[in-house]
């Protein structure tokens, strides 16, 4: 390997002009960082771009030994402020540490020079130069048919270049052609290639170059400017000789010329107030319709076809309403347009087809379709219509009706495929129409009938258990008389030995007595009778057992007679007391 | 003496005649019926609607025999005069499942969709409790409370045991409400077959107007099978109120009551 050498160099032009821009470039053998421009550069120089690296290898092969020599480059681009002598001061870069610095240049700056006065030898080819060939010259216009019109009214612009017959064009540089703002444009389609023709503008000779020709319809009311444009030609100028061979070479030059158009200003007026059928069009239009088929069923759909046919804003035009009964079936119109573009301005046909679907039958009119427009000739509103139609629609067949209407249901489609119940039979227990059972007599017997029966029954009933209730107060009240009058038969029985009888009346006392006051009949009542019904009328229990004791042992004494006169005055006794507590306990 | 007989015979001849006639009305409504339930199986509609049409005619009317011709008119494709005898005969058996079942599909066919106003619950569960029974059976439901409820009263009245007593007195005041409800109840439906203020739109399509003439405001559209009711009638128009509570007056022509 070859001992490196580090090389670090700086190149440049010796000398440019003022405000041409030249290149600044450095290399070096190795790889470097933080490089530094000579100091002082940016004194003397505009610093453009840069650095831009670069990057070459070359491998070298000599008697089997092979080289590598690696070159980076920085490149810098540079103008020059003025004119003067310049020296470039060395710059400096650091590579693996070290420094390096480069040599240093020397830079002459001289005046930029006007090219059309001293041209150049062989800078023809490379690229044009602006050059101003005068106003009057060359130069572009917006031509336009009318300058003062109503909104929507249309306008033809033409865009067209003026020359003056001695200067050959090239060809079109940068062509920036106007742009509209503020209308609604179609253009006009010309031939690619531009045939100049003769005109007089300004009483001058001109050759005439139509660019583009554009239909306009303004937008919007009031003055709207259109903007200039610019426009970039190539134009072929005869080069001074200078010398012999000069002209061997070349005797032209093309130069670039630009042109710029001036502001050219539209007048547009409102409309006058539109009448209601007015749907935006402005120009000359006709209108005409036609209906599919007058006679038809619910199944059918009707297309009626509007078509405007003239000149004017065609494209602009809305759809104008049809107004057509209201349970029709409407879908939204189509409308289709043809227009064409031409000297004369727009013209051609929009079709508008309305589709509609009747759904139910009888006798319809299809109203006529007015139609208004703006006339810009004579300034005013023209009303065309189309005419009127009679639909006669029958009723469709039955299921494929159901399938139209079925769209319009509330209820699902899958039920219509079900079938109503069928008929009822056996006995169709018809009436008199509207008869029914309530508010006839018999109705209201039941409720009067029932409430008499009723009240009879009570009043019955009343009766009857008052007198009752007199039956047993009577015998309540004699009741301790009737006892008393028994145990008194009982004591004339104990005293003439009748042990039998004796028994017997007092039992009959009790019995009648109990009987009587607890309104119990002599037949129902029994020991446990009298018991219970003694002890709900809260009879002590002791009186209940003296009771008890008395009726045993009368009954014992009943089958078995035994026992003195002594035992029946001390029963006769106990009686008389028992007795006497009932009546003092058994309430009423 | 003899003029008094004269009577009789005269009365004896003519309650007569009338049963007679009568039982002959009937019998020959009972062979129409057989006769037209037998067309309407055989799919003959129309015949089908002619004699049911026919027994109409007679006077006599059953939920049956309108829900039969409704049937009828709906096989033969009248939608119109199907709902309007579907909704008569709902008005005689307000119960009846099959007449519900066959009017809901029937009113399928009918284009003006109406949402019908809520009700209060109350007076929802009030309706349909009170479409629970026709008129008649109402009126044996509150006549039989009515019974039992005299003789709870003399349980009431007449028995001595206490318990008897309060049990009585409660379940009479119970019954007698009850009783008195039911009354209430058969009432309205009385009163929906006598007064008829529904009605069925019968032209395909009609506008009705703000007021009872043509040049009245257009209000809405609506169309026909669609059940209305009657608020109100002048001259040759009648007002009528939709379920989604819109009012307007439309022809007499276009409607036919229930």
């Amino acid at each position: 390997m070859q001992a490196e050498q580090t090389r670090f160099a700086m190149s440049a032009p010796n000398a440019v002009e003022t405000g041409k821009q030249f290149r600044l470039s450095f290399t070096v053998n190795e790889r470097g960082s933080n490089l530094k421009l000579p100091p002082d550069l940016t004194d003397n120089f505009n610093v453009l771009m840069g650095p831009s690296t670069g990057q070459s290898t070359s491998i070298q092969t000599i008697n089997g030994r092979t080289t590598t020599q690696v070159n980076y480059s920085y490149t810098y681009i540079l103008q020059a402020k003025k004119e003067g002598n310049y020296e470039l001061r060395p710059a400096s870069i650091e590579i693996n540490g070290k420094v390096f610095e480069s040599n240093s240049l020397e830079i002459h700056v001289v005046k930029a020079q006007a090219k059309t006065v001293q041209p150049q030898t062989g800078n023809t080819n490379q690229g044009t130069q602006s050059v101003d060939l005068g106003k009057d010259n060359l130069f572009v216009r917006v031509d336009m048919n009318k300058r003062n019109v109503f909104r929507g009214e249309q306008i033809i612009s033409t865009v067209k270049l003026y020359l003056t017959p001695n200067i050959p064009i090239a060809g079109f540089d940068e062509v920036n052609l106007p742009t509209y703002e503020g209308f609604y444009t179609q253009d006009i389609e010309i031939p690619q290639q531009i045939n100049f023709t003769r005109e007089v503008y300004n009483n001058k000779i001109y050759q005439v170059g139509i660019l583009k020709k554009t239909i306009l319809f303004p937008q919007q009311n009031g003055a709207i400017r259109i903007e200039p444009f610019s426009l970039s030609l190539l134009v072929q100028q005869r080069v001074k000789q200078r010398s012999f061979f000069d002209d061997f070479f070349s005797g032209y030059r093309t130069v670039k010329a630009t042109v710029t158009s001036s502001a050219v200003s539209v007048n547009v007026k409102d409309l006058p107030s539109a009448p209601p059928d007015f749907f935006g069009g402005v120009g000359n239009f006709n209108i005409t319709s036609e209906i599919s088929n007058e006679n038809i069923t619910t199944n059918d759909a009707v297309t009626l076809k509007l078509k405007i046919t003239g000149s004017g804003n065609i494209r602009l035009i809305k759809n104008p309403d049809l107004k057509l009964p209201s349970d029709f079936e409407i879908y939204d119109p189509r409308a289709t347009d043809k227009v064409t573009a031409s000297e004369n301005g727009a013209s051609g046909t929009k079709t508008i087809e309305y589709l509609f679907q009747p759904r139910f039958e009888g006798d319809y009119t299809i109203p006529a379709i007015q139609f208004a427009y703006f006339n810009p000739v004579s300034g005013s509103y023209i009303t065309k219509s189309t005419q009127e139609y009679a639909l006669h629609v029958e009723k469709g067949t039955e299921e494929q009706s159901a399938t139209v209407i079925s769209s319009l249901r509330k209820e699902d489609v899958q039920l219509i495929g079900q079938d109503i119940r069928f008929i009822k039979q056996g006995n169709p227990s018809l009436k008199i129409k509207s008869s029914t059972f309530y508010g006839t007599p018999l109705f209201y017997l039941g409720y009067a009938g029932s409430s008499i029966l009723f009240l009879l029954l009570f009043i019955i009933y009343r009766k009857k258990a008052k007198e009752n209730a007199n039956i047993a107060l009577m015998r309540n009240k004699k009741a301790n008389r009737v006892a008393r009058k028994q145990l008194k038969a009982a004591s004339v029985f104990m005293k003439q030995n009748k042990d039998e009888a004796f028994h017997e009346s007092i039992l009959k006392a009790f019995e009648g007595y109990l009987s009587d006051k607890l309104g119990i009949a002599v037949a129902e009542l029994n020991r446990e009778s009298a018991v219970s019904n003694l002890q709900d009328r809260n009879v002590e229990q002791e009186v209940i057992d003296d009771y008890l004791e008395v009726v045993e042992q009368c009954e014992f004494a009943r089958y078995a007679p035994s026992g003195g006169s002594e035992a029946r005055g001390e029963m006769y006794k106990k009686a008389e007391s028992t007795m006497s507590r009932f009546e003092k306990q058994i309430k009423k | 003496m003899k003029a008094k007989k004269y009577i009789y015979n005269y009365i004896g001849i003519l309650v007569g005649i009338i049963l007679s006639l009568n039982s002959l009305a009937q019998e020959d409504n009972t062979q129409l019926w057989e006769k037209a339930n037998a067309y309407y199986t055989t799919e003959e509609y129309q015949q089908a609607v002619l004699m049911y049409e026919q027994i109409l005619n007679t006077g006599e009317e059953s939920a049956k025999l309108y829900f039969n011709l409704g049937n009828s008119y709906y096989k033969s494709g009248d939608i119109n005069n199907a709902i309007l005898n579907f909704e008569r005969a709902k008005v005689l058996a307000p119960h009846d499942e099959d007449i519900e079942f066959n009017l809901r599909i029937a009113n399928q066919y009918v284009v003006t969709s109406i949402d019908e106003l809520p009700q209060p619950f109350f007076l929802r569960w009030r309706q349909s409790v009170v479409n629970m029974y026709p008129a008649d059976s109402w009126s044996v439901i509150s006549i039989s409370a009515f019974l039992v409820f005299l003789f709870l009263l003399g349980l009431f009245v007449f028995s001595q045991k206490v318990f008897i007593r309060r049990l009585s007195f409660w379940a009479g005041i119970l019954l007698i409400v009850f009783s008195a409800f039911t009354f209430s109840f058969a009432a309205q439906q009385k009163k929906k077959i006598v007064e008829r203020n529904q009605a069925i739109v019968f032209c395909p399509r009609v506008t009705v107007k703000s007021s009872p003439t043509q040049t009245g405001t257009d209000l809405f559209l609506i169309y026909e099978g669609l059940k209305v009711e009657i608020t109100d009638s002048l001259t040759t128009w009648t007002e009528i109120k939709l379920a989604d509570g819109n009012e307007g007056w439309l022809p007499d022509s276009c409607i036919v009551k229930i």
